[in-house]
């Protein structure tokens, strides 16, 4: 059982509003949901639109399905979403919206709490009876104009049109931006420099709001090359450090990210793309800026990338990036998107709370910051600790960090930076597969479309389709053990991404002498739908 | 401290840089401070190698990204004496937008600044502080930008304590940034570096003819802002403004203060679906 409920309109006529508070009430009354958003870079006007699927079950995708309910509150909401309304849905007009906007103002005093009244129709179309809605709402919705709603629903015949039964057991409600967060904080970060970019910004909320009740700083940059350098001043310093943008702030953070490959200081970078080139669109996502990642910055040096795709991927790849930022002395990026940072998920996985931490180790004056060590890694220590000086330095470096153009050193160098790939051979994130384990038909996926092909491949099974999904967590570097207990030699290949060019795709070949069968793509600013991907499987069509 | 004189330095013989890393060995050693507790900034250029020299902890970054690396030590560790050296390119070009950010911020570090109105390390273009007209590698029919004036920049933007001293007056010098380090609040110190090879005009002696030490710092902005203008004829060194009325903006106590296993569980609770 679901239901689908969409509503849109000009920025500042209060969806946002809207769509946090019911939210906040399908939580409290123990509803399954999935919830997104559609919106343009601007402060008022233009056209936004929030969508929610209700379900009796976990839903972490948009079906791609008709809409049991529209809400149009302007004429532009009509023109765009009337004809996305379910056969026998239920369709709130400009007109009705209005109707209802005067009769609170009238009623209520109050032409705002229009919004309590839609969320009355709504709760009851899906079954809610008033006085659990109104126990739910809460002193924040005053009953009567809730009741109000459910009125209304009542005398259009709307009242338990679409039920959905509540089911959520133990569950959490998180962003994937808050997952993020939340993980980095588990992975011992206690400092954050960033400069606000959608779709990253949120990440910063995050972070500066948790510092309010936890020994973390957060640090509003000058710029993002301010940003990136403050958290390796701080990470040298002794705290585990990040930073946050998209892709276009990211590019200013690209001599920094070689910093910390030349300096091997431990930094986490997190990406959350938006549609480029450029400014592109601000406020819509896409995957395109896998490449960029793994090959900003001057020189070679090791680097990793995670790409994660639930809330516990998220968080479990978050905290690990600080773990293996730490361990191998290199920077760590994880890669998100607008779809994933402004998506809500109710979700019933267990989610970790198990705490890592930079451990800290005082040396004495012998110290050198880039002795040879057992293994290969140099001992890491900070300022301050013993009696050690660190010395770190942005020019090749001898094993104390002074400068040197001593030529066969530098070759050491080189060799001790790159042999890191086999420190974090074995620390590997391995794909998740899901579906029928023989299928011939596998259908690939990184970063935030995993969920969304996992329910394609639900159901497709379920149309008795053969098939399976295999999701890539780590998307840099890929090592051949990472793929070998999926036997995809011989099948049929079809890796699913936002961008144009299918550069997961590219990078399996050229890594792993993988071939894709096919590449369906989608680049128009918007997430993939669960009936889109299944279209697509189907038809053949790339996109 | 010990002076790591055995170390080959790459500066031209002469260069302005030998005294201002005497001065500046000789001010820690003289403020008494254990080379482990103090963290010296660079970026990229022949000033911002100071830090190879001096015996303490460096982080040798990227051109014109000392600042921020240094604001980035200090927020994480408020106990560390922190440092950020380097030449005019650095800290008003490549540098300008966190020279001007990191004054607003007011957190206790000092900047020192070696400036000698060129582009050395890169054989001879103009730097921000070049004088207009002035003939170098890229400007051959002469600078057509005017000259950038720092300590009027630094006063403008709020910095509470700005000075300048000189590579030919090194005990000065020395003085000047003992001052600075003690100042509780941003310091910054621009220091007129003769460059024996590729500034012509702003030699030793051009300096010595032109320099005069004020001995009291303004407290008026106003005043202190004429008085940094001052170039030409007469060349104010010392403190230039001090305003001890500001009180800096403190690093944050959070280093092996770790989360909590408590505050984590309260931050999931305010996560669940009820």
């Amino acid at each position: 059982m679901e239901c689908g409920v969409k509503f849109g309109g000009a920025a500042g006529q209060g969806l946002l509003t809207l769509e946090i508070a019911l939210m906040d009430v399908l939580s409290r009354l123990r509803y399954h949901f999935f919830a997104t958003k559609n919106y343009m870079s601007r402060i008022r006007g233009g056209h936004n639109f929030h969508m929610i699927r209700i379900a009796d079950h976990p839903v972490h995708a948009l079906s791609g399905d008709l809409w049991e309910i529209v809400v149009a509150v302007d004429e532009e909401a009509e023109k765009r979403h009337r004809q996305s309304l379910a056969e026998g849905g239920l369709y709130l007009s400009a007109a009705d919206m209005a109707e209802m906007t005067r009769l609170s103002g009238d009623a209520f005093g109050d032409r705002q709490s229009v919004n309590t009244i839609v969320m009355g129709v709504i709760l009851s179309a899906i079954g809610c009876s008033p006085q659990r809605a109104t126990e739910a709402a809460g002193a924040a919705h005053r009953a009567e104009v809730l009741e109000r709603g459910f009125e209304i629903a009542a005398q259009r015949s709307f009242t338990g049109r679409f039920p959905v039964t509540p089911h959520a057991g133990a569950c959490h409600r998180f962003d994937g931006n808050q997952a993020l967060a939340f993980g980095a904080i588990l992975g011992g970060c206690q400092f954050m420099a960033s400069y606000p970019m959608t779709p990253a910004t949120s990440i910063m909320n995050y972070f500066s709001r948790a510092a309010l009740q936890m020994p973390l700083h957060f640090e509003q940059a000058e710029d993002e090359i301010g940003a990136v350098n403050m958290a390796l001043g701080a990470s040298y310093a002794g705290l585990r450090s990040m930073v946050a943008s998209s892709g276009g702030g990211f590019s200013l953070m690209a001599e920094g990210l070689s910093l910390a490959g030349m300096t091997e200081t431990p930094i986490v970078i997190i990406v959350a793309q938006r549609p480029g080139p450029s400014t592109g669109l601000p406020t819509r996502t896409e995957q395109g800026d896998l490449n960029f990642l793994i090959h900003a910055g001057q020189g070679e040096f090791p680097r990793v990338v995670y790409a994660p795709g639930s809330i516990q991927e998220a968080m479990l790849l978050a905290r690990k990036a600080f773990e293996v930022a730490d361990a191998c002395q290199v920077p760590v990026l994880i890669l998100t998107d607008q779809y994933f940072a402004d998506s809500v998920q109710v979700t019933e996985e267990v989610l970790p709370t198990a705490l890592s931490r930079r451990l800290y180790e005082s040396r004495d004056s012998a110290y050198r910051r880039y002795a040879p060590a057992p293994g290969g890694i140099s001992s890491l220590t900070y300022p301050g600790l013993g009696k050690a000086l660190v010395k770190v330095d942005s020019d090749e470096h001898d094993e104390e960090g002074l400068i040197t153009e001593d030529l066969e050193l530098r070759t050491r160098m080189v060799a001790k930076r790159m042999n890191k790939f086999e420190h974090i051979k074995p620390l590997s994130e391995m794909p998740v597969f899901s579906g029928d384990p023989d299928a011939q038909t596998v259908l690939l996926s990184w970063g935030s479309n995993r969920l969304i092909v996992a329910e394609a491949v639900q159901r497709l099974l379920a149309q008795g389709k053969k098939i399976g999904g295999l999701h890539f967590g780590q998307v840099y570097p890929l090592f051949a053990p990472m793929v070998a207990p999926f036997s995809l030699q011989g099948k049929r290949i079809f890796c699913i991404e936002n961008n144009a060019t299918g550069q997961f795709a590219g990078l399996l070949k050229r890594e792993l002498g993988i071939d894709t069968d096919r590449r369906i793509l989608k680049f128009n600013g918007e997430c993939f739908t669960v009936a889109e991907i299944c279209e697509m499987v189907l038809t053949n069509r790339e996109g | 401290m010990t002076a790591t004189a055995t170390k080959e330095m790459a500066w031209c013989p002469g260069c302005g840089n030998f005294a201002i890393r005497t001065a500046l060995e000789t001010a820690l050693t003289e403020l008494a401070l254990a080379p482990e507790r103090v963290v010296l900034t660079s970026g990229i250029g022949q000033g911002a190698k100071m830090p190879q020299y001096l015996n303490v902890n460096y982080f040798n970054g990227l051109h014109g990204r000392s600042v921020p690396l240094a604001v980035g030590i200090k927020l994480a560790r408020p106990e560390l004496e922190v440092i950020a050296v380097s030449g005019d390119g650095c800290m008003y070009g490549e540098g300008g937008n966190h020279f001007i950010h990191t004054l607003r911020k007011n957190l206790n570090i000092t900047i020192l600044v070696t400036n000698n109105q060129v582009y050395a390390l890169t054989k001879g273009q103009s730097s921000p502080t070049t004088e207009l007209g002035t003939k170098n590698a890229l400007d051959p029919q002469g600078n057509p930008n005017r000259g950038l004036r720092p300590l009027s920049l630094a006063i403008a933007i709020g910095a509470p304590f700005v000075a300048r001293g000189f590579a030919g007056e090194p005990d000065h010098l020395k003085d000047i940034i003992k001052e600075a380090i003690r100042f509780q609040g941003t310091a910054v110190v621009d220091i007129l570096q003769p460059c024996v090879s590729f500034n012509r005009i702003n030699t030793y002696s051009w300096y010595a003819e032109r320099v005069f030490r004020l001995e009291v710092p303004l407290a008026d902005r106003f005043e202190a802002m004429k008085v940094a203008e001052l170039w030409g004829e007469k060349i104010p060194i010392g403190v230039i403004y001090r305003d001890d009325g500001v009180p800096p903006r403190e690093g944050v106590a959070i280093f092996r203060n770790s989360v909590t296993a408590e505050a984590v569980a309260a931050l999931l609770e305010s996560h669940r679906a009820q």
